[in-house]
């Protein structure tokens, strides 16, 4: 592995000087494969950050294009941008803030059926999955991946004034998973920001501490939503910290030990 | 029973998380519940008996993004 280069000091210097990154942490970054599921209004602040700070190489998942009422929460695209894939914009726009990053793209939606496609062959490659979808069953599909691939896992949620975030490391036999928290199949009710609205800065908040968990995930510093579900009221500015245990009973991870 | 439910304190004759969700008129359906700020994962729910005084939060699963 080659060091860093003069302008990757440059670049990422705040990074060197802090204590829990340095230059062994950057090439940590560097070296990272991290997929992006839900390139939204969580997936914009979580490419955008993790692509400043140098994550080596981005997979992006999204099988939408950009809407005029998209761009008031997802800061990631501009109006020019309007009618083409998501995946796609956002790369331009990742690639003109750092060049060094390697970006892919998978303008399709994450579904266990395309088991033995490219998609399911770069899912067994990566160091880290970050959820940022809308809808319940693709949560459930990328839990089921990431238990069985035992890749961890950073979840977000926002809606109208309210955010959750929560991760689990299916590499160590306790962790729960997102089904252990939520059990419930497609049917259950769930909402999304189409239907219900969401504050641009609140996915923003969410999405910024996703990637924050993600690069101490890479540097190697703890990860303190592991088995907590933080949930956020954008009204008053308060935090709950909810602990989540294992279900021994889980039909999806109680196997995978 | 005295429970502080989503930080209001209620008196109700409840034993079990099913028996809480019943009372209230919850379905469950799309809920998760907390009590003294760790959660309750559904297959427990039939069982788990609360106690005077505990502090449950009952909150919606949220997808978007």
């Amino acid at each position: 592995m080659t060091g860093l280069t003069d302008q990757e000091y440059m670049r990422y210097s705040a990074h060197l000087l802090l204590e829990d990154v340095g230059e062994k942490g950057q090439l940590a970054l560097r070296n990272a494969k991290v997929v992006i599921v839900g390139v939204g209004g969580l997936g914009a602040p979580v490419a955008l950050y993790l692509a400043a700070a140098g994550v080596g190489h981005l997979y992006l998942v999204d099988d939408d294009h950009v809407e005029l009422s998209n761009l008031q929460r997802q800061i990631i695209f501009t109006q020019h941008q309007i009618k083409q894939t998501k995946v796609d914009s956002a790369k331009a726009s990742l690639t003109q803030l750092n060049p060094h990053v390697e970006v892919t793209t998978f303008a399709q939606r994450l579904t266990l059926e395309k088991a033995d496609n490219e998609l399911a062959n770069m899912l067994t490659q990566v160091d880290l999955v970050i959820d940022c979808t809308d809808n319940m069953p693709t949560r459930q599909v990328i839990n089921k991946i990431c238990v069985t691939q035992k890749i961890p896992l950073i979840v977000g949620a926002g809606i109208r004034m309210e955010g959750q975030l929560i991760s689990f490391n299916a590499k160590q036999a306790d962790s729960a998973c997102y089904h252990c928290l939520y059990p419930f199949d497609e049917t259950a009710e769930v909402h999304n920001c189409s239907t219900s609205g969401v504050l641009g800065p609140l996915v923003g908040v969410i999405g910024s501490l996703q990637a924050l968990e993600a690069i101490k995930h890479l540097t190697g510093m703890p990860v303190s939503s592991f088995n907590r579900l933080m949930r956020f009221d954008g009204k008053t500015l308060q935090w709950q910290h909810l602990s989540v245990a294992k279900d021994p009973q889980c039909s999806v991870c109680s196997s995978n030990v | 029973m005295k429970l502080i439910i989503n930080d209001e304190i209620n008196n109700l004759t409840v034993t079990t998380i099913t028996s809480l969700l019943s009372v209230l008129e919850q379905p469950g359906k799309g809920i998760a519940v907390a009590v003294n700020q760790a959660i309750i994962t559904r297959q427990k729910w039939d069982d788990f008996q609360l106690s005077e005084n505990d502090q449950v939060t009952l909150f919606q699963a949220i997808a978007g993004g």
